[in-house]
């Protein structure tokens, strides 16, 4: 317990400490914000032109996908204020040596490389997506349930939860593969599975597909899982698997990220 | 998050403007080079060689990138089948399923031809810490070293993406209903031509704007960003509604990526064809005139600082 607290502390002194840094480019960060206005902006687009098109897509309803598209921005949002830019940092630490400054501090090693800096220009990503939810809801004229909203927090914590795992993994393989693409470019490539409803692995060849990605490399839960418990329907044995796809990935991937280390070779120091 | 530029690979170590070291390390000249047109081809043409070499040695890292490439076709392909299986219409806008797969993996070769990581962004930086000057020193042309660069680049991408892509086209050979006949695959590849023309210049201008302003990267991140949906990327810009198709198809844009598929797919012939092209071709010129002109105007009030 007192380690959990410690641990909350530090990474309150890294937010509190990274946002004092933000604000000194103030325009910098209204910037960075407006671009990812303009980029929720063409997603909407997206979104409406499909929707003139058709009634329903994959099962989905156009205000329950409006929700669908919410609950993905929000997530992906909250993954990459806190985690992704400090994952992108790793390779070039492997590649320059520089990591072994952050490995010889008395702290946890996974926790200082993902949660060294809070990127707070994508933080109203989580309120934006937050946003396009209440619209869908309302749209819908959703009734309030505790139980949904309950089993929706969880899941969208297990949603970030395993999205973190799957990136570590493909952080930690840049220490065998230095300078390898930008994490940036391949986790936007991998986060793409996630980005639409898995009802669209339709098909002899989509399913063992779907399948793979729902159950084996459970990617599909991310955004799916919260978004059907809060708008479809809720279905508990799926929200129980997600539970624990989230604790069997968090250890696997800290286990995979900690062998990575073990092949650190601390090259050029 | 927004989409990061797929050719970005060598970004962090190598900025793109970076004189590569063996265009010096060719042997001395036994003679001063002459100034007629040949000894100019052969200085670009060293750039070019140099270029190359320089690309070419970070190909290791490129399978899981190839195998992550394909996972978004995967789920675009499943997305629009739904959406064809949903509205019950075989037809959207003029664009039946297989033709619209076929329309969002031809991007993707526009893209290879327009696409140009780190150009705006590295005159711009040339400009703001003074390694400009290098350009005036030594006798040869900015535009013309940043083009046989870009050039260069272009190939060694486009030759080692042949084989992902060439599987991805083969996997995907099942859309294209019919090949292109000669001609329309001539004015395909003259669109991309002059797809990697207008995209080189447009972000020549963008990035001449850093004569004026200190931080053009912002700007830089907004007109990507922009360009994603509006060079018809994620969708035929047909299927959006009026007034927005007009609007779209009056600028630039679509020609570094919708422009060139929809030749690919036979939707444009005739006389609308050539006046794409020419119009596609003007777009270049212009902004290549607009590029000239600003590189003049700039170096006036251009100081060196620093370096």
């Amino acid at each position: 317990m007192r380690i959990l607290a410690k641990y909350l502390r530090l990474l309150g002194s890294l937010a509190r400490f990274t946002l004092a840094r933000e604000m000194a480019f103030r325009g910098n960060f209204l910037v960075k914000v407006s671009v990812e206005v303009i980029w929720l902006g063409i997603m909407l687009a997206f979104y409406e032109t499909i929707f003139g098109r058709t009634k329903v897509l994959a099962g989905w309803r156009k205000d329950e996908f409006l929700f669908f598209v919410g609950c993905f921005f929000a997530l992906n949002g909250l993954i990459e204020m806190l985690f992704l830019e400090n994952c992108n940092d790793f390779a070039e630490l492997v590649r320059t040596g520089d990591l072994d400054f952050l490995l010889i501090r008395p702290i946890d090693e996974q926790f200082l490389i993902t949660c060294r800096r809070v990127d707070w220009a994508t933080a109203p990503n989580v309120l934006m997506g937050a946003a396009v939810m209440g619209i869908a809801l309302a749209r819908m004229h959703w009734q309030f349930d505790p139980v949904r909203v309950m089993a929706f927090l969880a899941t969208f914590a297990c949603g970030t939860a395993i999205a973190y795992s799957f990136m570590l993994v493909l952080t930690a393989f840049s220490v065998w593969m230095v300078r390898n693409q930008s994490l940036m470019e391949m986790w936007w490539l991998f986060s793409s599975l996630a980005r639409y409803p898995k009802e669209i692995f339709l098909g002899s060849r989509a399913e063992p597909l779907g399948f793979l990605f729902t159950f084996i490399l459970p990617i599909l839960l991310v955004a799916n899982v919260p978004a059907n418990a809060m708008v479809r329907t809720l279905n508990p044995p799926m929200v129980g698997f997600t539970l624990f796809a989230t604790a069997i990935l968090l250890w696997a991937s800290r286990k995979f990220f900690q062998h990575a280390l073990r092949s650190y070779r601390s090259a050029s120091s | 998050m927004t989409p990061p530029d797929m050719e970005l690979q060598t970004a962090s170590v190598a900025p793109s403007n970076v004189l590569p070291v063996d265009v010096f390390d060719e042997p001395v000249p036994r003679r001063t080079p002459g100034r007629g047109p040949l000894s100019t081809g052969r200085k670009y043409s060293n750039i070019f060689r140099a270029s190359l070499k320089e690309r070419m040695a970070y190909r290791g890292d490129f399978l899981l990138g190839t195998i992550l490439r394909f996972l978004p076709m995967v789920t675009t392909i499943l997305l629009w089948r739904a959406v064809y299986a949903g509205s019950g219409q075989p037809i959207q806008a003029g664009f039946d399923y297989s033709e619209m797969i076929a329309y969002l993996l031809l991007v993707h070769i526009s893209r290879m031809f327009s696409s140009m990581p780190n150009l705006a962004g590295g005159i711009a930086r040339d400009i703001r810490e003074g390694t400009l000057k290098r350009y005036l020193i030594q006798p040869f042309d900015m535009i013309g070293y940043l083009i046989s660069y870009r050039v260069a680049h272009k190939v060694a991408y486009i030759v080692t993406s042949a084989l992902p892509y060439g599987l991805l086209f083969f996997l995907c050979r099942g859309y294209f209903q019919t090949f292109p006949d000669a001609t329309t695959f001539a004015a395909y590849m003259l669109s991309l031509v002059l797809a990697f023309l207008v995209g080189f210049f447009f972000e020549v201008c963008v990035g001449m704007v850093g004569f004026w302003f200190l931080e053009v990267t912002s700007l830089l991140y907004i007109v990507m960003t922009l360009n994603f949906f509006i060079s018809g990327q994620m969708l035929p810009l047909d299927l959006l509604p009026e007034p927005w198709v007009t609007i779209l198809k009056w600028l630039p844009f679509q020609y570094m990526a919708y422009f060139p598929a929809v030749v690919f797919l036979g939707k444009v012939t005739g006389m609308e064809l050539v006046r794409g092209l020419l119009a596609e071709a003007a777009w270049a010129v212009g902004f290549m005139i607009l590029g000239r002109f600003l590189y003049r105007l700039g170096l006036r009030r251009y100081s060196a600082f620093g370096g």
